[in-house]
Parts: structure tokens; C-alpha cells; sequence
């Protein structure tokens, strides 16, 4: 079917930025997304969650970075840019990890694993 | 005229050569080509004797005999014969035939009702059928129709929304002022929730 070519899934970009100071964040944050938005992105909402330390020390860039910027970014884009864009925010020095999602789509529910009951020792051991 | 023993049965050793093979008396032990025995060469073999007198009331005896056995043979193999005759062309035959002829049309009305009747029952019972199939597929139609709406209706009503939240989305104009609402406002998703299911959101980031 055609339209199958031209369907925008949503995906949310989940983004480490180094600990800066305000304007170097906010030129990252607008550098970006605009680079989201010269590739056919459309852009929905930007969130911040704040900065906080990080759960573990990242190293990146020949930087070790213990504190990060956590910023949420969900965006309708083609399926076809997205190598390219974590390409590109992997060599950005100001981003310490991106994280790339795919929201649109409700997950089945999966079945559940249990732990597997414990075996009876009950045989005598093999003799060798 | 020898065979080779292979039961003990009658067994004596004649002629025993050292090998001791052991040999079996068979009737008629000579045969055809062996010279007649010593004390049998002026033996005479005479037919029984018989009494001439004997003889002829024997012959006539049996003649009689002979006689009445086969009339009596002869006498039933014509009864057989004609009563065979009767079944198949005689009187009885033409009988029968008119009977069995009127059985045979007897049956094949008796048939032709049942077929009649049947006929009757299964064109009211494929009416019926067809009638229902007919209306349980207008029913399916009609579920089909009203799922097919349902799903439109909600289609549009997704469609609508999005173009609700079009207005929030960032453009290059409000990016710059979006980036600053968000950086003054940090979210907290964080929450924690006991078994009751009081959720609690008092997480402090460190």
C-alpha cells in the first residue's frame, strides 16, 4: 500500500548533555533540534528533568562526567534519518548518551517468566 | 521296488552290505524285468470258481433289480423336469408373473408417495434454511457497517486531536523560548507505590 511509505511513527530522544552553564546547555538543546528539524522532523515537546547526578560515572570524549542534563525530546519523524542522527549526536562533544525510543505502539502483553522451581535432589548422584 | 527306511516301521536287514543300510518290505517287491521265483515257476493262476446255477438267478436278480432302480431314477429325474418346466413356462408361471407384476406397482406407488412426501418436508426445511441464511447475513452486514463506523468515528476523533495538539508542537520561532520554559521547569517522573496502591511522589533528586 502507499501509504504505508509515508507513515511518521513517534519516538522520543531521551539526551545526556554535559553539566554547563545555562547558555551552553541552551545553545545544545537549539543546535539539536534543529538538526532534528533540517532532516523532516516535527518536533511535539521539550522537557527537562533536571540535572542530577548520573547513576554511574560515563566516560566520553576523553571526559569523565559524574553530573548530566537529562532532556526528553518526542518527535514524528521518518524511520530513515534516525542512523544518521544518532551518528551525528554521538559526535557531538556536548552529549554524553543518546537514547533513541520508539513511542507510538502499545506493547502486547508479554508472558510472564517465573523463576523455575527448585529441583528435588532426591536421585543419587551420577557415578562417573 | 527297495526304498530307503526312514521310519523304523518294518524294517529287517536283507543283504546287508557293511554299510548297514537299512531297508523296508514293500508290497509288490519284484518288478518288472525279475525272473519269476523258484517255487512259483509252475504256478497256475485260475480264476474263482463259480456255480453256473448260482450265477443265473444272481444275473436275473440283478437285472430286475437293475430295472426298477432306474425307472424309478428315470421316473423322478421327468417329475423334476417337469415341475422345472412348470415354474418357467406353465400355468403357475403366468400366475406368478401377474402377481409380481402387481406387487412391483404396488411398491412403486408406495415409493413415489414417499418421494412425494419427503419432497415436501425438504423444500419447507431448505426454505427455512434459506431464509436464515439470508437474515444472518444482513445481520453480519449490519455489525460490520456499525464496527466499520466505529472504527471511522475513532479514527476522526484521533485525527481531530492531533490537530488540536498541532498548536503545541515547537517551530523554529518559539524553539528558543520552548528551550527556556524547559530548563525553569524540570519534570520529575519519579514515584514510588506501596501494595495498597498510594502512589507517592516525593522523590528528591540528588
Amino acid at each position: 500500500m502507499d501509504a504505508a511509505q509515508f507513515v511518521m511513527p513517534r519516538y522520543e530522544l531521551t539526551l545526556i548533555l554535559k553539566a554547563m552553564q545555562r547558555p551552553e546547555t541552551v545553545a545544545t538543546l537549539k543546535r539539536t533540534v534543529e538538526t532534528l528539524m533540517e532532516r523532516g522532523a516535527v518536533v511535539r515537546a521539550l522537557e527537562s528533568l533536571g540535572e542530577r547526578a548520573l547513576p554511574y560515572k560515563i566516560s566520553k570524549h576523553n571526559v569523565r562526567h559524574t553530573r548530566g542534563g537529562y532532556f526528553l525530546i518526542d518527535f514524528y519523524s521518518s524511520a530513515k534519518i534516525l542512523p544518521t542522527l544518532l551518528d551525528h549526536l554521538k559526535r557531538d562533544v556536548d552529549v554524553v548518551r543518546p537514547t533513541l525510543l520508539r513511542t507510538d505502539k502499545e506493547m502486547g502483553s508479554a508472558p510472564y517468566c517465573f523463576p523455575e522451581p527448585p529441583k528435588n535432589k532426591d536421585t543419587l548422584p551420577r557415578r562417573r | 521296488m527297495f526304498q530307503v527306511a526312514r521310519s523304523p516301521a518294518a524294517l529287517f536287514r536283507l543283504l546287508t552290505p557293511r554299510g548297514g543300510v537299512l531297508v523296508e518290505a514293500v508290497r509288490g517287491r519284484k518288478s518288472r524285468n525279475d525272473p519269476k521265483a523258484k517255487s512259483k515257476v509252475d504256478r497256475v493262476k485260475l480264476p474263482p470258481p463259480i456255480d453256473p446255477e448260482e450265477m443265473v438267478v444272481l444275473k436275473e436278480r440283478y437285472r430286475e433289480y437293475d430295472l426298477i432302480v432306474r425307472a424309478l431314477r428315470a421316473e423322478f429325474r421327468e417329475e423334476v423336469m417337469r415341475r422345472r418346466y412348470e415354474e418357467q413356462v406353465g400355468s403357475r408361471a403366468e400366475e406368478r408373473a401377474k402377481r409380481e407384476a402387481e406387487e412391483h406397482r404396488a411398491l412403486m406407488e408406495w415409493n413415489d408417495r414417499e418421494n412425494l412426501r419427503l419432497r415436501q418436508l425438504r423444500e419447507v426445511r431448505v426454505q427455512k434454511q434459506v431464509e436464515e441464511e439470508a437474515k444472518r447475513r444482513a445481520e453480519e452486514i449490519l455489525l460490520h457497517e456499525e464496527r466499520r463506523q466505529c472504527v471511522l468515528k475513532e479514527k476522526e476523533q484521533e485525527i481531530l486531536q492531533l490537530q488540536e495538539d498541532v498548536k503545541t508542537f515547537i517551530t523554529p520561532e518559539n524553539l528558543e523560548q520552548r528551550i527556556e520554559e524547559a530548563l525553569d521547569n524540570p519534570k520529575n517522573y519519579n514515584f514510588a507505590i506501596d501494595k495498597e496502591g498510594r502512589v507517592v511522589k516525593r522523590t528528591v533528586l540528588p
